[in-house]
């Protein structure tokens, strides 16, 4: 699969390399830098591992262009990183831009690997090209390394040869550290310039065409590197070669100019710039807006300029030009790519993190995404739950617990809808889902989940028909442990205190038949009165509404509790009457 | 070395391609909230529901019970279970409940004397509430009041001739991302919008119980097909997309909390009849179809203007799902 975004596996775990309050220092941010950029060579090998490995060929071109992109955008990064991040002065400058050429031509490795294992270095065909190559690319060392076998090999040039290797070995090349000043390496090169505009005018090298071009090339000639267009092969390569031999003190606001002018005259008339073309140019101007714009048009994902633009704000070059909607670059591209992460199965957590830190936007366009993850399975509706409970994101977990409730419900699973109704603090489902428990219970003759309701505890206070099967259960509870005028204590007080809905006082009262006809009277008078009213307020509204679909059977239970009371009544009155011991 | 793309990321793709075998047009497709599911309704008089949790399609539902073309179907939010109502030609409005696994009808609307329209649920913060606008230019309003039961309100001449769209605003308040709203409940006003054969677009505000209309919005030239109100990240803007049979797509924004001044922007004008407008979750991408038979995607650069970022070109006989709460019409 040809992924829109880096593959999974390799992608980085930063966004933003440091919380925003911090300042930290350039060298930390350059080791972000190359940190992502080792990350975009890694995926590049996993893609290239994938392109030859594989025999479909349609894929192959897929993987191959992607490894391609892949190469660009390792480019275009080295580039921003040593411009923007790095902010290389005028000196260093140079040599990171020669690093960076020297990376990113590799198909100088095979050639020089060619001629070097070859039996007879100097007569192989491509050996020209290769010390012309090292030269361009100011690998001073090794071009004299393989010039050296061209002097053995031909000692008639051993003159000239010395010369020019004396020439190589003495080009002055800015240092990295503090031994000398700009100006003192101006003057040494300038020196060392003249020497060779000598020796070329003199015609030392005029019997060796070949020799005869390094040296114009040393001394800059545009038209002789030029020539040499093929093995360059590209103008930013052209730029930093012409920089190498006639400005190596190049400071970086100037290298617009020579930038300009080398891919004119590298491209000449025929070809037009390309889109990376484009983007390097934008970088050589300092036009970082354009740079990032240039990207987001060519690339085809948003990770490259989503991490890009952070890296680069973190570096504060961002200027924050407020864009219409109030937000910045940065957060908009961080926004965009994050969103495009919510579409993926597993990668949304990522997402999450980054929509963390967009300080503006973030927290909203969470709310929105995350409420449309899919909830498949209960750990994954915990863990969307945790992270909204982390974030204070009341409503959407509100609403989670309620999906996740009425999913319950649907599949009848009564104790886990209960559960998560309390843990949405919704009253109304609470109450709906007890009325299903009680109705259960009434067809059944028992309680489903007895572990979730006995437990209850506080929660039981969220919806009034909670609170009454939690009472209810806790009464036969008290009846099962035989602690009888404890039962009746509760459930007189169900009904009295209107705990207890009107529809099941009925089935209430029923159950205190048993506790009526106990050898034991347990309900006192004034109980037994409260008892008689109830069943009184029960018929004469049952009367006004005509429930009389079970007649005889609601009849004969009335007569049943009226006999029952009235019994009870008689005894407690004599029980209470009686004075104790006589 | 980097391939010539067109001119706005990000890069859009068909991802999928739904076979849906119904028998006639489809006038609407609609995903779930999670886009795990697809609904979809034909002039065959069915609605048809489909698994399409990666890349594939099983059909799920064949719903039959609408005796004319169905128009239009839409997916209540999941905290009310799954629940799907459709609107058809035979002047009914029908809301479909899965009960134990199989999809049934739970409640049937026929108080229209024309056909309706357009269904649309409201946000999950105002209940489970459906609005419906209808060819009699009435738009009803369905709220569940518990135990299967349905209240009613309908605005009477809502348009004149005909309804052809309605689209809830989003129970936001405006401005709450820049002034944080205290720890109770907002004070949502409940507002929609509708769009009618009389060429408007009309907003309707419920105060005290009662929907008046609240704003009369004027650009198109021939009947407004479809409304879309954005969804809202909380800023101070109000979004509504409209499209019409003139081919024209108007971006409206308002951008006080009294929504008072609504201003259009002209997305683009079509050649054709533009049927549908739909936003994407965070309201910055939107879906436009259209007789042209073409599904385009629009987004709003950083200069306030929008640009299409994406051309689908639908084949003859197929019918395309595309991730972004998207509408079409073959």
């Amino acid at each position: 699969p040809v992924p829109s975004l880096l593959p999974g596996e390799k992608r980085p775990t930063l966004t933003s390399p440091q919380p925003p309050s911090s300042r930290p220092p350039c060298l930390l941010l350059v080791q972000v830098s190359k940190n992502y950029r080792s990350v975009i060579r890694a995926c590049m090998e996993d893609m290239h591992q994938a392109a030859i490995s594989t025999r479909d060929s349609a894929l192959q071109s897929q993987y191959s262009i992607q490894v391609s992109i892949l190469s660009a955008m390792e480019l275009i990064w080295n580039l921003c990183e040593i411009l923007f991040v790095e902010a290389a002065p005028a000196g260093p400058l140079l040599l990171r831009l020669l690093d960076w050429v020297q990376l990113h031509i590799c198909d100088v490795d095979n050639m020089v690997r060619e001629v070097l294992s070859s039996e007879n270095p100097s007569k192989h065909k491509l050996f020209w090209n290769v010390v012309d190559i090292f030269v361009l690319q100011g690998r001073m060392d090794e071009a004299r390394h393989l010039l050296s076998k061209e002097a053995i090999a031909n000692p008639t040039s051993m003159n000239m040869y010395k010369i020019l290797d004396d020439l190589m070995k003495k080009m002055p090349v800015p240092s990295l550290g503090n031994t000398q000043t700009l100006t003192e390496m101006e003057l040494k090169w300038q020196h060392w310039h003249e020497e060779c505009q000598r020796y070329l005018q003199d015609g030392t090298f005029a019997s060796n065409s070949h020799m005869e071009s390094i040296c114009k090339i040393l001394l800059g000639d545009e038209n002789a590197i030029l020539e040499k267009k093929e093995l360059m092969t590209t103008w930013y390569h052209f730029l930093v070669t012409r920089l190498l031999y006639s400005h190596p003190t190049v400071k970086p606001m100037e290298l617009r100019f020579y930038a300009q002018s080398s891919m004119d005259m590298f491209l000449g008339e025929e070809s037009s710039p390309e889109p990376l073309d484009t983007i390097l140019m934008a970088a050589f101007e300092f036009e970082l807006h354009q740079v990032i714009k240039e990207c987001s048009v060519a690339l085809s994902n948003w990770w490259f300029v989503a991490h890009l633009t952070d890296l680069l704000d973190h570096c504060k070059l961002l200027q924050s030009h407020n864009l219409y909607f109030g937000s910045n670059m940065r957060e908009f591209l961080l926004l965009e790519y994050a969103s495009g992460l919510f579409s993926h199965p597993s990668l949304w957590q990522l997402g999450v993190d980054y929509f963390d830190h967009c300080p503006e936007y973030g927290r909203v366009y969470l709310e929105l995404h995350i409420e449309r993850i899919p909830l498949n399975t209960e750990q994954k509706a915990l863990k969307v739950l945790r992270i909204c409970e982390q974030r204070q994101m009341h409503e959407q977990v509100r609403s989670i617990c309620k999906i996740m409730a009425m999913k319950a419900l649907r599949n009848n699973r009564l104790g886990s809808a209960l559960s998560w109704s309390i843990r949405a603090k919704d009253a109304a489902f609470a109450t709906l889902i007890s009325d299903r428990f009680l109705k259960d219970y009434c067809e059944r003759g028992c309680f489903s989940d007895l572990d979730l309701i006995d437990n209850l505890g506080p929660s039981m206070l969220l919806s009034d028909r909670l609170t009454f099967l939690g009472k209810y259960r806790e009464f036969h509870r008290l009846y099962g442990e035989k602690r009888f005028s404890e039962a009746a204590r509760l459930l007189l007080m169900l009904m009295t205190a209107h705990i207890a809905p009107c529809s099941f006082w009925m089935t209430l009262l029923t159950d205190a038949l048993p506790l009526l006809e106990q050898k034991e009277v347990i309900f006192s008078a004034e109980q037994t009165y409260e008892l008689m009213r109830c069943l009184e307020d029960l018929t004469a509204g049952k009367l006004n509404r005509q429930k009389f679909q079970d007649d005889d059977v609601e009849t004969m239970k009335v007569e049943m509790l009226r006999l029952a009371l009235a019994r009870n009544l008689a005894r407690v009155i004599v029980k209470e009457g009686t004075l104790e011991g006589s | 070395m980097l391939p010539n793309r067109p001119p706005f990321p990000p890069q859009v793709s068909v991802i999928n391609t739904v076979d849906t075998s119904h028998e006639d047009m489809i006038h609407d497709a609609q995903m779930d909230y999670y886009g795990t599911r697809l609904a979809t309704c034909s002039s065959d008089r069915s609605v048809k529901i489909f698994d399409v949790r990666n890349g594939g399609q099983i059909l799920i539902a064949d719903l039959r019970g609408h005796e004319g073309p169905v128009w239009q179907v839409a997916w209540a939010h999941p905290m009310y279970g799954n629940i799907l109502a459709s609107c058809s030609y035979d002047r009914k409005v029908i809301i479909w409940k899965e009960e134990n696994g199989t999809w049934e009808k739970t409640y049937e609307y026929t108080g229209h004397d024309s056909s309706v329209n357009s269904v649309c649920w409201a946000p999950h913060d105002y209940g489970l509430i459906l609005a419906c606008g209808s060819s009699d230019g009435a738009i009803s309003l369905l709220s569940y009041t518990g135990d299967g039961q349905w209240e009613v309100k309908k605005i009477s001449n809502a348009h004149t001739i005909g309804c052809n769209a309605v689209s809830w605003a989003p129970a936001v308040v405006p401005g709450s991302l820049i002034e944080q709203p205290s720890g109770q409940k907002p004070n949502y006003i409940k507002r929609f919008a509708s769009g009618g054969c009389d060429n408007l677009v009309k907003i309707w505000k419920e105060e005290d119980g009662q929907w008046k209309e609240e704003q009369k919005l004027e650009a198109h030239s021939d009947w407004v097909r479809d409304v879309a109100w954005a969804p809202s990240i909380g800023l101070p803007t109000s979004t509504i997309a409209s499209c019409s049979q003139d081919g024209r797509v108007f971006i409206w924004t308002c951008d006080d909390a009294s929504g008072n001044s609504w201003s259009p922007k002209l997305l683009h004008k079509f050649n054709d009849v533009v049927w549908h407008v739909s936003w994407s979750i965070t309201a910055n991408i939107l879906a436009v179809s259209g007789g042209d038979n073409k599904v385009t995607l629009w987004k709003e650069s950083v200069d306030g203007l929008w640009a299409c970022i994406s051309d689908v070109n639908k084949g003859q006989g197929g019918v395309s799902a595309v991730t972004e709460g998207q509408q079409n019409e073959q």
